[in-house]
């Protein structure tokens, strides 16, 4: 058994982006460049989730573009009413 | 009345769609449809935020500030590392490893208690403080996504339990394990609604 495998990188990259996103918040206040950052780590966290936890990647195509636009669309409204 | 399960497709879905062409559906339908029931009734609280955020910006920057980042943060954590457990238990099903398997759905479960009560402690924290879903506009919009959530890992949880009891009983195999498969599918998607809800209400002021 591999001690360190695909998901444990998985698991550990995105416990890191998450406290990196909290010290974000905690330590900036809010500007445009914090807000795309979170907006992105977010997509990305949501799209590790999707492909390598939920396995989606190798599985249905249409369940797992319906998931990938769910997990584009909403963080990129925090984008976009960054600008309003 | 015919109670046989349907040998053939309902055909009312194009060709493209089927599992042949498309590639296969993790769990089974109903669960995706329950899934995608989920994902529509989260996507309209979003909507929800994002349209009471731009009305009321000085109550939506205030309002992070208030609330307990700590507790957020632990959840996160907490949710992401059941995420983790279940996809284990997903792994070590296709290898037969059923012990296994057990473990790791017992830690998905002790990760989903554990989220409820720290969930529980914020809310009796924030109603300390003399926060009630009437303080203002975020907080009317922070119960209500969070309550919904803590809901949904409340339920989840038990259907957790319910799916170690069908393990011990020999349900799920290598061979045969979509109900297994179902519930990871229904857990991720809590865990992935749970990603969206921490910036917004814990972090972006």
């Amino acid at each position: 058994m591999k001690p360190f495998g695909k998901m444990e990188y998985c698991w550990w990259t995105l416990i890191g982006i998450t406290l990196f996103n909290t010290f974000l918040g905690e330590q900036f206040s809010s500007s445009a460049l914090v807000s795309i950052l979170v907006a992105l780590t977010v997509m990305f966290k949501g799209l590790m989730i999707i492909d390598h936890f939920m396995e989606l990647r190798h599985a249905h195509r249409y369940l797992r573009l319906m998931m990938r636009a769910y997990l584009i669309f909403f963080p990129s409204l925090i984008i976009v009413t960054t600008f309003l | 009345m015919n109670s046989e399960p349907p040998k053939a497709p309902l055909g009312i879905f194009p060709s493209s769609w089927s599992e042949q062409r498309a590639g296969r559906i993790p769990g089974h339908i109903p669960i995706w449809v329950g899934i995608l029931s989920e994902l529509t009734e989260f996507g309209i609280f979003f909507v929800a935020y994002f349209i009471a955020k731009y009305n009321y910006p000085e109550a939506f920057s205030q309002g992070p500030q208030s609330v307990s980042t700590l507790a957020g943060v632990t959840n996160t954590l907490i949710l992401l590392s059941s995420s983790y457990f279940i996809a284990k238990a997903m792994i070590n099903i296709r290898l037969d490893n059923r012990v296994k398997c057990e473990a790791y759905l017992w830690l998905t479960l002790a990760c989903g208690c554990l989220y409820l009560l720290v969930k529980t402690g914020e809310f009796y924290w924030n109603h300390q403080q003399g926060f009630r879903t009437s303080s203002s506009q975020f907080f009317t919009v922070y119960y209500y996504m969070t309550f919904n959530h803590f809901l949904h890992v409340g339920w989840a949880a038990c259907a957790v339990l319910w799916v170690i009891f069908r393990l011990r009983r020999g349900a799920y195999s290598a061979k045969e394990h979509s109900g297994l498969e179902a519930l990871a599918m229904y857990w991720h998607m809590i865990d992935l609604m749970w990603i969206l809800i921490f910036p917004l209400l814990y972090v972006l002021r």
